[in-house]
């Protein structure tokens, strides 16, 4: 249920950012040439979402056995609080990410 | 009535179940010295209360009433005083059959009680309050 | 039926927990009346296993108690330690150190229902 979020969100940023990625140098990826900043900010952008839908999993898993009586409550609080702050930092990425292609695409070429 | 407040409703019926109690004890201990007025009257008879339980159909709880306040039929202990006014022609009084040490004792049981159920009443109002929370803030 | 959705999870288990309370509640208003047996839940994890016909068949309009407890059995617990010459089965630190218990659960439940339904929302914000 909760993994259904991450996918939602971020296959067209991601579509996005890899189509205008020439451009884009956020992402401190530092000095490399512009079409591997391009390819490795899209992977980056790629791996970051697959980590937050796992630890969105991970956090739905502990919280199940949570309620059902057992798991090690400082453990459930850990899962939640990290799932919280990946999905803060992904939607971040994802409005980011949203308003730089906007702002690439109404530029006059 | 969702359980939670039924837990409320028979909690409050405990406390007023328990203040009755308490009543009873003090009456006791307030006549423990209380002798009759005449030559070989009676005292005062120790009182004694007892609960019983009744499932409440809305709620779904047990709650507890008082079912009856009787007297302890047991026997007046007789302390020899020739100079108070109940004294029989022997000198002998008959004193009401309070135990003072009992009633202390059935005191702090009924006071024990009575906290336990104000524990009850709090944590349910607080679990009342938990649930309405989760609408805040959001 | 075990429900999978975390949401519906917490939901039940709220129930499950209000049911208990007031369970706990009558075995503490009870502890001085003299016949009176303790009572208590089945435990939750009977309670996921039990199927969906039996859930439907407990439905709410049914008779009253039944829709009091949400279809939960509240039975009578067995006996430990002493037997009361009153007959009365009500241990009050027990009943106590139960209601200490629902607590923590209730507090972890509302606290897990707040967190992903906070992070719900966040996405659908802009």
């Amino acid at each position: 249920m909760i993994g259904g979020i991450g996918a939602l969100q971020f296959k067209p940023a991601i579509d996005g950012a890899e189509a205008a990625s020439p451009g884009l140098l956020q992402g401190g990826v530092g000095t490399q040439e512009a079409e591997s900043v391009g390819s490795s900010f899209a992977d980056m952008l790629d791996k970051a979402a697959t980590k937050t839908v796992n630890t969105l999993q991970n956090a739905e898993q502990m919280s199940i056995q949570a309620l059902k009586g057992d798991a090690d409550t400082r453990q459930v609080a850990d899962a939640v609080m990290s799932a919280q702050q990946a999905l803060q930092t992904t939607i971040a990425i994802r409005d980011k990410v949203v308003s730089a292609y906007l702002e690439i695409s109404r530029m006059n070429i | 009535m969702d359980a939670l407040t039924a837990a409320l409703k028979v909690a409050a019926s405990g406390l007023g179940a328990q203040s009755e109690r308490l009543r009873v004890v003090s009456e006791n201990l307030a006549n423990a010295q209380s002798t009759g007025n005449t030559p070989g009257a009676d005292p005062y008879r120790r009182k004694t209360i007892t609960f019983q339980s009744e499932l409440d159909r809305a709620s779904g709880g047990s709650l507890v009433e008082v079912s009856s306040i009787a007297h302890d039929p047991s026997d007046f202990p007789i302390e020899f005083q020739p100079g108070n006014e109940a004294a029989d022609e022997k000198g002998y009084v008959k004193m009401p059959n309070v135990n003072v040490l009992v009633e202390m004792a059935d005191m702090s049981e009924a006071n024990r009680s009575y906290e336990a159920n104000l524990q009850v009443i709090k944590q349910a109002r607080d679990l009342i309050s938990m649930t309405i929370d989760l609408m805040r803030n959001q | 039926m075990e429900p999978v959705n975390l949401f519906d999870l917490a939901t039940r288990q709220s129930q499950w927990l209000a049911v208990r309370q007031s369970a706990i509640a009558s075995n503490i208003a009870n502890a001085n009346t003299p016949g009176y047996t303790a009572n208590d839940v089945e435990p939750f994890e009977k309670v996921l296993d039990r199927t969906a016909v039996t859930l439907a068949a407990t439905q709410a309009g049914h008779l009253g108690t039944e829709t009091a407890n949400a279809g939960f059995n509240v039975k009578p617990e067995e006996a430990t330690g002493s037997i009361m010459p009153s007959k009365n089965t009500v241990v009050l630190e027990d009943e106590l150190m139960k209601a200490g218990e629902v607590r923590r659960s209730f507090e972890l439940n509302t606290a897990i229902v707040k967190a992903f339904h906070s992070m719900m929302t966040m996405v659908v914000k802009s």
